[in-house]
């Protein structure tokens, strides 16, 4: 298997061809690579990845780009640390250097970004300081003190960003350097002096370089050809070239969720392999998730490495099970975005919704391991919920059985598969059910658990858990009686709507009333979506969807009512609320389906004496993650008293 | 002491066992300064500066009674004990200067998330919260217990860090709210139904609390007197629960409050747009029915406006937040007569309320202190220089004014024949008049440390060499630059085109059929259409963004432009971008789909970013003299960037 063959980067050999890539975490402590991060990194490290490179770290007190992004200064202690545990595991570890330019914050800093050219920030609008001559050396320094303290904590090297967040690639693109002096006559310098830098103070370590091989602004930026010479006239000062792309305009290209096929970079890739010489590894990056696919680039010639980033987010166990050629139990990357991607205000940590303590390793119990008492255990519902709560529950020993009344398991988590666009979320709940099985849960489908069953197997000292999943939400508008009222998660699970306009009421903004839309416009369907907020699908900004979820809206013909309240649903139209003004206006509508919020499914919990432990949607409907987390911990608490 | 002309203000009060000095309640806000869960160094500074300037009462921000609580990262858990030691730091630094200071408690209930708990969200029925859009865990009997328990704990913690009295945050953000409404309360068991069941908790709380801490610290409760959402409290309901609280006996004082921390949070904290005094409603019914003191909050500005309140009988105290958030010594400036003094808060909510949904820290759009009380200010110099200044914007004045404070020869040169710069222009408009305050504050504070300004000095480097600086401080702002589009004459019959500025300086005068280009995403385009909609134009803004005006939410505006817009017929179309002129048009990209569109035009107004005016700074630096560039001159940016910029190089210089 090549992906499991070593690797040389420079005068280093990696053990195998899996790269856990940087990425933001929000795992620092203030600016500083902590204790959290060195949990994050000795999982994968302990999983079997290649070769880390541990989240980017400011070089100079001008950038911020976020609350906790960490800074060089800031890095010894948290870089030794990884630098050490690493190596115990057989790991190449590298640090990513890099500034932010004018794609960073001055929240935090109270001082002006510098970047090349007064090119303002796309989503902050904030107008940069063009660097001073001085200003650039000064950067350029920073990064090579910044080289010298990565060896010196025995770091096998350094990675110089300049992809989608980064000075560098600022420097080399018409699209945000329009100087006229020498740094902007010659595009490539800054780069050119920052690598040598580099290159001199890691002494005999690695210098890598993440270059975005495509801006996406064919009208100025770095266009995929220009790129591959920029590659091979910096070839000379690195070791290895992680092929990404994206820059200012585009921020959600770099790692989309599902709405974008996986390979989107193996162009590019093949472009950057041709142009430098072979000493120089090209390390391929961009939605590859899982084994199959990463085997068949390295295969072709495509690339040499590939970052599985997202992969291992997931399962920090990849490469070891890739390894013992379990590759089918690895848990899979859905691509969902949901909770590893952080870059947002509120610092959430890093996580995965399939693996909740992903990120929280340093504060999560483990799951591993064996009871010390074997209990029998019920688990009612087969939606995510019940089905991380049954799968380690047996991992831990005990006698599960798992009843879901429906016929399939996956609850509604399969259901919203459905939606356009989101047929890959349905990997995770098809790995939990394998796992199910394979760890010896007796899944019982088609069955009605009773409370009276319950309540008796209650007292035989069975240890139920209710994952009861949710029901249909109480509606915010009135409805005729004549009205059709369809709930997005019926319709999705295959209920069918009479002819007519259909009008999508989402008071959440999540991807469900805009997967039902899409959907629904791709069905020929006569269209509106109806929102309170000013953006369609408000709140898929974390996941990057946002813009591009917009953007398919409108090129669909979906029909967008904002900040539109529904308030009464007739059998031919819907009356809508203008939030602002109180204005009410008509929307034909022969079906209204309801994207809102829903209700617990509690029968059996308050039949049962409102005492049975209850995980997931069953005590508040939130998304998989939190159902997963629940699940989890349920299995765990079963074993206290 | 005599307040002078504030008789009522610096009349003292009785407040169960503590008696304050002063009318002035600094209460309850957030402000970001936690750490990892506790109290700051940073928190103790901040209450500390606002006790030396004479407040009568600090209420401190909320203090989380139960893990479920963690709406916000920077959030107190009080049900720690490790929270103590940081409560001692902030309650021995506050009595240092003699002023009282209590604890706000609270449970945020359903307006929270499970992001940072990673626990489900608790409140009294599965209603989600709009803003946070979690469906909560409706909580049962015994979660209800472990609510009150905390109460009593967090209270004890307080008691034990040395607080003189408790507020139980009733309001705007609480689980009590939730139980009290029947917006957010459907329950059908003893905590659901009648008013006197929606109030259980509440008197449950209270009986716990009081329980805990006894009659030595005072016991406060704050209500919300109008949620202003659709089912939600009003305020007769709110005098009958006041009423319940009064007759229970456990309580010391009312405080008040409006609207609902998520959904209505814009009549909360209301920016400039919202007239003063707009929630004295609230005390005033309240104040009719019980005999209770009761706080009244609401944009009080300046003193004048607090003692006509107090006056008037519609409240015992006043809520100044912003007001000495902005001035420190707010209340000390008003007793010794100096009311000119205080820097009066803008109401601008930019560095304040702006930066808390932001998961900031709280600054101030013009006290570059607020915020970082905790640091030294700038030192007094030992070799005080000729500091020579170029232009009197905010960022101009601000440096000026530190220069000078730390023994500096200042002098300040400005082109205009007036100070303030965009700042003064940008408050010409409706509604933004006290944007120019900013503009008075600093002034005032120029001509009161005697830093001389030259008005109409267009300086070029000869005329600041002649001044012999020993260090120039360019601040010569920016200049607005048409992006690549705009002609670079006038086509024939083609629409005229200007910047917002020329709007402003009245130097343009667009008419008929105006297009206004927002990419700035603040008041520039917003404001400016509001102008000419006023002037009988047909408006129309079009923006390459999602959302016109987008930052307006950050500062709690967009709701009230949204109205205002609505009523002056200006239309507002997104994802547009401009890419040319031709007669009597303006060709448009609707860049989600590509498509090409068009409009018929008159006039094109530009809100686009501008170009630094650095032409002097350059020409300063070349020639070898120390010189340090600021503000807009630098990179142009907001006010409060060139308000931080001139402190900051004020302080090294």
């Amino acid at each position: 298997v090549k992906l499991l063959e070593p690797i040389t980067l420079g005068s280093r050999s990696a053990r195998n061809r899996i790269v856990f890539g940087p990425h933001e975490t929000n795992l620092a402590r203030k600016r500083a690579i902590s204790d959290r991060h060195l949990a994050y990194y000795r999982a994968r490290a302990e999983g079997g990845a290649g070769m880390i490179v541990v989240e980017e770290a400011s070089v100079h007190g001008s950038d911020w780009p976020y609350e906790r992004a960490p800074f060089v200064g800031d890095a010894r202690a948290g870089w030794e640390q990884i630098a050490q545990v690493c190596h115990e595991n057989g790991t190449l570890a590298l640090a990513a250097l890099g500034h932010a330019g004018g794609q960073g914050s001055s929240a935090y800093s109270q001082a002006p970004l510098w970047a090349p050219s007064r090119v303002p920030e796309v989503a902050s609008r904030e107008v940069p300081k063009w660097m001073e001559p001085e200003d650039i050396e000064e950067v350029i320094h920073s990064f090579a003190v910044a080289a010298r303290l990565a060896h010196d904590c025995g770091l096998d090297g350094v990675e110089i960003n300049a992809g989608q967040y980064s000075l560098v690639r600022q420097f080399l693109s018409g699209l945000t350097n329009q100087r006229g002096d020498e740094w902007g006559s010659d595009k490539l310098l800054f780069a050119r002096r920052i690598l040598e830098q580099a290159r001199a103070n890691v002494l005999s370590g690695v210098v890598g370089l993440r270059l975005s091989c495509d801006e996406l602004a064919p009208w100025a930026g770095l266009v995929p050809d220009a790129a591959a010479e920029v590659a091979a006239a910096l070839s000379d000062h690195v070791d290895y070239i992680t092929v990404v792309r994206g820059s200012i305009y585009t921020t959600s290209a770099y790692r989309p969720d599902t709405h974008v096929e996986p390979g989107f970079n193996i162009e590019l890739a093949r472009l950057v392999r041709a142009a430098v010489p072979d000493r120089v590894a090209v390390i391929v990056q961009g939605s590859v998730v899982d084994s199959g696919p990463a085997e068949w680039i390295l295969s072709e010639g495509i690339g040499d490495a590939v970052e599985m980033t997202r992969a291992q987010i997931a399962d920090a166990d990849f490469g070891r099970k890739v390894t013992d050629g379990e590759a089918d139990r690895v848990r899979p990357c859905i691509r969902c975005n949901q909770a590893c991607q952080v870059r947002d205000a509120r610092n959430p940590i890093v996580s995965c919704v399939g693996n909740p303590s992903s990120g929280h390793e340093w504060e999560d119990p483990a799951i591993g391991g064996t009871a010390p008492i074997r209990h029998d255990v019920v688990v009612v519902g087969g939606g995510p919920a019940g089905l991380e709560c049954a799968r380690v529950a047996a991992m831990r020993g005990h006698r599960v059985s798992l009843c879901e009344r429906g016929d399939q398991l996956g609850g509604t988590f399969r259901v919203a598969a459905n939606g356009a666009g989101r047929a890959p979320l349905v990997a995770l709940v098809d790995w939990l059910e394998a796992e199910c099985r394979r760890n010896g849960v007796e899944v019982r489908l088609a069955t009605e658990v009773t409370a009276a069953e319950l309540e008796q197997a209650s007292k035989d000292g069975t240890r139920v858990v209710l994952c009861t999943g949710s029901t249909r939400g109480r509606p915010s508008y009135e409805a005729d009686d004549d009205a059709v009222v369809v709930a997005a998660l019926d319709f999705l699970g295959g209920e069918s709507l009479p002819e007519g306009p259909v009008v999508v009421w989402d008071p959440i903004g999540g991807p469900i009333g805009v997967s039902v839309a899409e959907l629904l416009a791709s069905q020929g369907r006569e269209v509106t979506l109806a929102t309170p907020d000013l953006i369609a699908g408000n709140e898929l900004s974390r996941t990057g969807d946002l813009a591009p979820a917009n953007v398919r809206l409108q090129a669909s013909g979906v029909h967008l009512a904002k900040r539109s309240l529904l308030r009464r649903v007739t059998a031919s139209d819907v009356e809508v609320e203008d939030r602002f003004t109180g204005e009410r206006s008509t929307l034909k509508a022969a079906v209204v389906i309801d994207a809102g919020y829903r209700l617990p499914d509690d029968q059996l919990w308050r039949e049962t004496g409102e005492r049975l432990q209850r995980a997931g949607d069953a005590a508040a409907p939130r998304s998989v993650y939190e159902a997963i987390l629940e699940g989890r911990r349920a299995a765990l608490a079963v074993e206290a008293v | 002491m005599s307040g002078g002309r504030y008789r009522y203000l610096f009349s003292p009060l009785r407040i169960g066992p503590v008696t304050i000095s002063n009318r002035i309640v600094f209460s309850a806000h957030l402000t970001n300064y936690a750490e990892d869960g506790l109290p700051s160094e940073q928190h103790a500074a901040y209450y500390a500066a606002r006790a030396e300037g004479g407040t009568g009462l600090i209420i401190t921000e909320e203090h989380s009674v139960h893990p479920t609580d963690w709406p916000y990262e920077k959030l107190i858990h009080g049900f720690h004990p490790e929270v103590i030691p940081g409560y001692r730091r902030i309650t021995d630094a506050v009595h240092r200067h003699g002023v009282p200071i209590f604890a706000q408690i609270n449970h945020n209930g359903g307006q929270a998330s499970g992001m940072y708990s990673r626990l489900p969200v608790w409140a009294p029925s599965p209603i989600a919260d709009p803003l946070f859009r979690e469906v909560p865990k409706e909580v049962d009997r015994r979660e209800i217990a472990e609510i009150v328990a905390g109460y009593a704990k967090v209270a004890s913690h307080c008691k034990a860090g040395g607080f003189d009295g408790i507020e139980l945050q009733c309001s705007h953000s609480s689980i009590v709210r939730g139980f009290l409404s029947p917006a957010t309360n459907v329950r059908t068991d003893d905590y659901g139904g009648s008013l006197w069941n929606r109030a259980r908790i509440l008197l449950e709380i209270v009986e716990a609390v009081r329980e805990t801490i006894g009659r030595d610290l005072a016991l406060g409760v704050r209500l919300c007197g109008d949620e202003l959402v659709e089912n939600g409290t009003t305020i007769d309901e709110a005098v009958e629960v006041a009423k319940l609280v009064e007759e229970q006996g456990l309580t010391d004082y009312i405080n008040t409050s409006i609207g609902v921390a998520t959904s209505t949070l814009f009549m909360i904290e209301a920016s400039m747009h919202v007239p003063p005094g707009y929630a004295l409603f609230i005390p005033s019914a309240i104040r009719k029915a019980v005999e209770l003191p009761v706080v009244g909050v609401g944009r009080f500005k300046d003193p004048l406006q607090a003692e006509r309140a107090l006056a008037e009988g519609h409240c015992d105290l006043v809520g100044v937040v912003r007001g000495q958030i902005a001035d420190a010594d707010f209340v000390a400036k008003a007793r010794a007569g100096f009311t000119d003094d205080i820097r009066l808060c803008l109401s601008c909510n930019q560095e304040c309320v702006g930066r808390m949904g932001l998961n900031r820290w709280l600054g101030c759009i013009e006290n570059p202190r607020t915020g970082r009380e905790v640091d030294l200010p700038p030192p007094v110099t030992t070799e005080p220089r000729r500091v020579v200044v170029i232009g009197a914007g905010p960022g101009g004045m601000q440096a000026a004014i530190v220069a000078k404070m730390r023994g500096h020869d200042v002098v300040v040169l400005e082109k205009e024949s007036q100070p303030g710069g965009q700042a003064r222009l940008a408050a010409v408009v409706p509604n933004r008049a006290e944007f120019g305050d900013i503009v008075r504050n600093l002034h005032h504070d120029c001509r009161r440390l005697g830093i001389e300004i030259r008005f109409g000095v267009a300086a070029d480097a000869e005329t600041v060499l002649a001044e012999q600086p020993g260090v120039v401080i360019v601040a010569t702002g920016a200049v607005p630059a048409a992006p690549y589009w705009v002609p670079a004459e006038a086509s024939e019959g083609g629409p005229q085109i200007c910047d917002v500025r020329d709007v402003l300086a009245g130097t343009a005068s667009p008419s008929g059929r105006v297009v206004v280009i927002d990419e700035l995403g603040f008041h520039q385009a917003t404001s400016v259409a509001e102008l000419l909609a006023d002037r009988d134009c047909d408006v129309e803004i079009i923006t390459p963004g999602m959302v016109v005006g987008q930052d307006l939410g950050i500062t709690l505006d967009l709701e009230n432009w949204n109205i205002r817009a609505a009523a002056k017929g200006i239309v507002q179309s997104t994802d547009l971008v401009a890419m040319g002129v031709e007669p009597g048009k303006l060709n448009l990209l609707h860049h989600p789909t590509g498509r090409n569109v068009q409009r018929d035009v008159d006039w094109v107004v530009l809100a686009v970013p501008q170009a630094p005016n650095d032409t002097l700074y350059f020409e300063l630096k070349e020639r070898g003299i120390e010189v340090h560039r600021i503000g807009d001159a630098l990179a142009p940016r907001r006010a409060h960037a060139a308000v931080v910029d001139g402190y900051r190089v004020g302080g090294i210089v």
